[in-house]
C-alpha cells in the first residue's frame, strides 16, 4: 500500500513536469498557470498586445525622434550645412537607393552603386576570412603543438589594431580593391579563430566522457560532439567578424579608393553634402543592425540550446 | 507500463539464482589510478590500493566525501581511466578502454543537447558497432523510451525538459544497450528531494528487472542505504576503501516501514560515524 502511494507521488511529480514543458498537453489540468491560460484563451487584444506590443513601440519611438530632429533641424538653432532636416536625409536615402548612375558615368553619385561596391568588397572578405578562420581556429583547439605555435600571432594580431595596417597595406597593393579585400580579411579573421577555438576548447568535458563511455572513437568525439559544440561559437565568430568587417571596409574606403560607402561619406563632406551624409551614416546603422539580426536568426535556427543558456 | 525487458542475448548470464550464486563480475586488485595535471605538471593520485570484487546482479553504492576519487572508480571500471598499478577485470578480462557491456549514468546527464531524446538514446548504437539492424534497434529505442515513460517526448530536445526529465533519458540512454554493468555518477544529485525518491525506486525497478550489476555513486547516505546491496565507504583522497558494509534490509526500503527499522537507523548511524571523520577532516583540507 506504501508503495502504491509513492508510485503516484511519481505520477503526481511528473504530471507537474508534463506541463512545464509546453510542448505537449499536460496530463493534470490543475498544473495549467493562468498566464498560459490567458495566452491560448484565443483572439484576444492581451494576445495581439504580447505579440507586437514591442514592435509599437519601437515604431513609435522612432517616429517621434525623427519629428523631433525635423522640428530642431528646421527651428535654425544648427546650420544646415552640419544638422539636414530628416525628411531632406530620407529623401536623399530613397532618392540614391532607387536610381542608378548613368552607364557613361565615370564615378557614380548614386548610393546604390557605392552600397553594393561595399557590400562586395566585405562579403569577398568575411569569406575569405571564414575559409581561413574556421579551420585555423579548429586545428589550434584540436591539436596542441598547432595550437601552440599559432597561438602568440594570433593574439598578438588580434590585439593589433587593424587599422594600423592600412598604410602598409596601401604601400604594398596601392588604392584597390585587394587592399580593401585584405584589410576586411584581416579584421573578420580573428574574432573567428578566437571563437572557434574557444568552441573546441570549452567542450564540455562529460560530453566527451559520455561518447567515450559509449564507444566513441576520437574521429567520433570531433565530429559527433565536439564540432556540433562548436558551432554556435562559429556563428558568434563570424558575426563578430563580420562587424569589425564592417569597420574595416569603411576605413579603407576612406583612406584610399574612388568607390563604396566609405568614399561617399568622404566626399558628402567634401562638398558640404550633409543631407547625403546622414543618409549614408543610417544606412550603415541598417546594414549593420540587419547583420546582426540574421546572424542571431541563424544562431537560433542551428543552436536553439543556447539561447536557453543565455537568457 | 511494465515491459517486459529480460529476454537479453547475454551469452553469460547465470541463469539460476544470481544473487545467491555470487559470481565475481568485475574485480579490482591493488589498483592505484590518478590523474595527470597539465597545468601544475604533476601526478594526482586519486584512488590508492583498492581491491574489491563486485558480484554479478549486485547493487553496490560507493559512498565518500566529494573529490575522494569515487567517480574515478567507475570511470576505472568504465575503461575511459587506465589503472597506474594493480589491476582491474571485468568477466575475466582486464580492462582496456570502454565497451559494449558497460554504460554510465552523469550527474550532469551529459545528453548531447543539439540531439533529440530519441536519438539521445540511439547515440551509444551508433557509435558501437553491436550487429543490429536498423529496426532492431529503433525497436529497442522505442522500448526504452517506453519504460522511461517518455513517450510523447522523442522529438523533444534536453533543454525542454524538466532535470528529472533529463536524466530519465540518461537512464534510457545506459540502459538501451543491455549492458551487464550500470555505472552511475550521483544520477539524482541535481534532482529535486521529491522526484530524486521517485526516479530511485524506478532505478530499482529497472535493473531488477534487467538484473543489471550496479556500481552507484552518491553521497547520501540513505540513498546507499535505501539502494544498495553492499555500501563501500571511501576515505578522503588519495581513496581507500575503509569499510564494506551489507544491507540486509527487506526491499523495496522506500516505506516508512522500513526506514523505521531498528536495523536501518543502527546502519545509518554506522555510517555516519564513518563518513563524519572523513568529512569534517576534508572540510578544510579540500581541493
Amino acid at each position: 500500500m506504501e508503495l502504491g502511494k509513492g508510485r503516484s507521488s511519481v505520477r503526481g511529480a511528473w504530471g507537474r513536469i508534463v506541463a512545464d514543458t509546453e510542448t505537449n498537453t499536460p496530463t493534470d489540468p490543475k498544473s495549467f498557470e493562468d498566464k498560459d491560460r490567458i495566452r491560448t484563451a484565443g483572439f484576444s487584444v492581451g494576445g495581439l498586445w504580447d505579440q507586437y506590443g514591442s514592435h509599437v513601440v519601437t515604431v513609435v519611438n522612432l517616429i517621434c525622434f525623427f519629428i523631433l530632429w525635423e522640428v530642431f533641424a528646421r527651428s535654425g538653432v544648427v546650420n544646415k550645412v552640419f544638422f539636414p532636416t530628416a525628411s531632406g536625409m530620407f529623401g536623399t536615402l530613397w532618392e540614391g537607393l532607387t536610381r542608378s548612375a548613368p552607364p557613361d558615368a565615370i564615378i557614380s553619385g548614386q548610393i546604390i552603386d557605392h552600397l553594393l561596391y561595399t557590400l562586395r568588397t566585405l562579403s569577398i572578405g568575411v569569406t575569405l576570412a571564414c575559409l581561413l578562420g574556421v579551420p585555423a581556429g579548429l586545428l589550434m583547439g584540436g591539436n596542441r603543438y598547432v595550437e601552440k605555435i599559432l597561438s602568440p600571432y594570433v593574439w598578438g594580431m588580434a590585439s593589433l589594431p587593424r587599422i594600423a595596417l592600412v598604410p602598409l597595406f596601401i604601400l604594398f597593393m596601392g588604392f584597390t580593391v585587394k587592399m580593401q579585400i585584405t584589410i576586411v580579411t584581416l579584421s573578420a579573421l580573428f574574432p573567428i579563430v578566437i571563437n572557434a577555438w574557444a568552441g573546441v576548447k570549452t567542450t564540455e568535458k562529460s560530453l566527451i566522457a559520455a561518447a567515450k563511455v559509449f564507444g566513441a572513437s576520437r574521429t567520433n568525439i570531433y565530429v559527433h560532439v565536439v564540432l556540433p559544440y562548436t558551432l554556435p561559437f562559429i556563428i558568434a565568430g563570424i558575426q563578430q567578424g563580420i562587424g569589425r568587417g564592417m569597420v574595416a571596409v569603411i576605413i579603407a574606403e576612406i583612406f584610399g579608393g574612388s568607390n563604396g560607402l566609405g568614399f561617399l561619406i568622404t566626399r558628402a563632406a567634401d562638398t558640404f553634402n550633409s543631407e547625403l551624409m546622414y543618409a549614408v551614416l543610417l544606412l550603415l546603422v541598417i546594414i549593420s543592425l540587419s547583420f546582426i539580426k540574421i546572424t542571431r536568426m541563424i544562431e537560433i535556427y542551428i543552436a536553439p540550446w543556447r539561447q536557453q543558456v543565455v537568457m | 507500463m511494465f515491459l517486459d525487458v529480460t529476454g537479453r542475448d547475454d551469452a553469460s548470464t547465470n541463469s539460476g539464482d544470481h544473487r545467491g550464486a555470487q559470481q565475481p563480475l568485475i574485480v579490482a586488485k591493488n589498483m592505484t589510478v590518478g590523474y595527470k595535471l597539465h597545468r601544475e605538471r604533476k601526478l594526482l593520485t586519486a584512488l590508492r590500493d583498492i581491491t574489491l570484487t563486485v558480484n554479478r546482479g549486485e547493487f553496490v553504492c560507493l559512498l565518500g566525501p566529494s573529490g575522494c576519487g569515487k567517480t574515478t572508480f567507475i570511470n576505472a571500471i568504465s575503461g575511459i581511466v587506465l589503472p597506474w598499478e594493480g589491476t582491474i577485470e571485468v568477466d575475466g578480462a582486464p580492462v582496456t578502454g570502454p565497451g559494449p557491456d558497460r554504460a554510465m549514468v552523469f550527474q550532469d546527464y551529459a545528453l548531447m543537447p543539439w540531439r533529440t531524446v530519441e536519438s539521445n538514446i540511439r547515440m551509444p548504437f551508433e557509435f558501437q558497432k553491436l550487429g543490429m539492424s536498423k529496426q532492431q534497434i529503433d525497436e529497442r529505442v522505442e522500448r526504452y523510451l517506453d519504460l522511461v515513460e517518455l513517450k510523447g517526448f522523442e522529438k523533444s530536445y534536453p533543454y525542454e525538459l524538466s532535470g528529472g526529465m533529463r536524466q530519465r533519458v540518461g537512464i534510457a540512454r545506459a540502459l538501451a544497450t543491455e549492458p551487464t554493468i550500470l555505472l552511475a555518477d550521483e544520477p539524482f544529485a541535481a534532482i529535486d528531494a521529491m522526484t530524486r525518491e521517485a526516479m530511485q525506486s524506478e532505478l530499482e525497478r529497472f535493473v531488477t528487472k534487467t538484473r543489471q550489476t550496479v556500481v552507484f555513486i552518491t553521497h547520501s547516505i540513505d540513498e546507499a542505504i535505501t539502494l544498495g546491496d553492499r555500501i563501500v565507504v571511501i576515505s578522503r583522497r588519495p581513496g581507500r576503501i575503509k569499510e564494506v558494509l551489507d544491507v540486509n534490509l527487506p526491499r523495496p526500503r522506500f516505506d516508512q516501514d522500513v526506514k523505521s527499522l531498528p536495523a536501518y537507523s543502527e546502519l545509518r548511524e554506522r555510517i555516519w560515524s564513518l563518513v563524519k571523520d572523513e568529512a569534517l577532516s576534508g572540510a578544510h583540507g579540500e581541493e
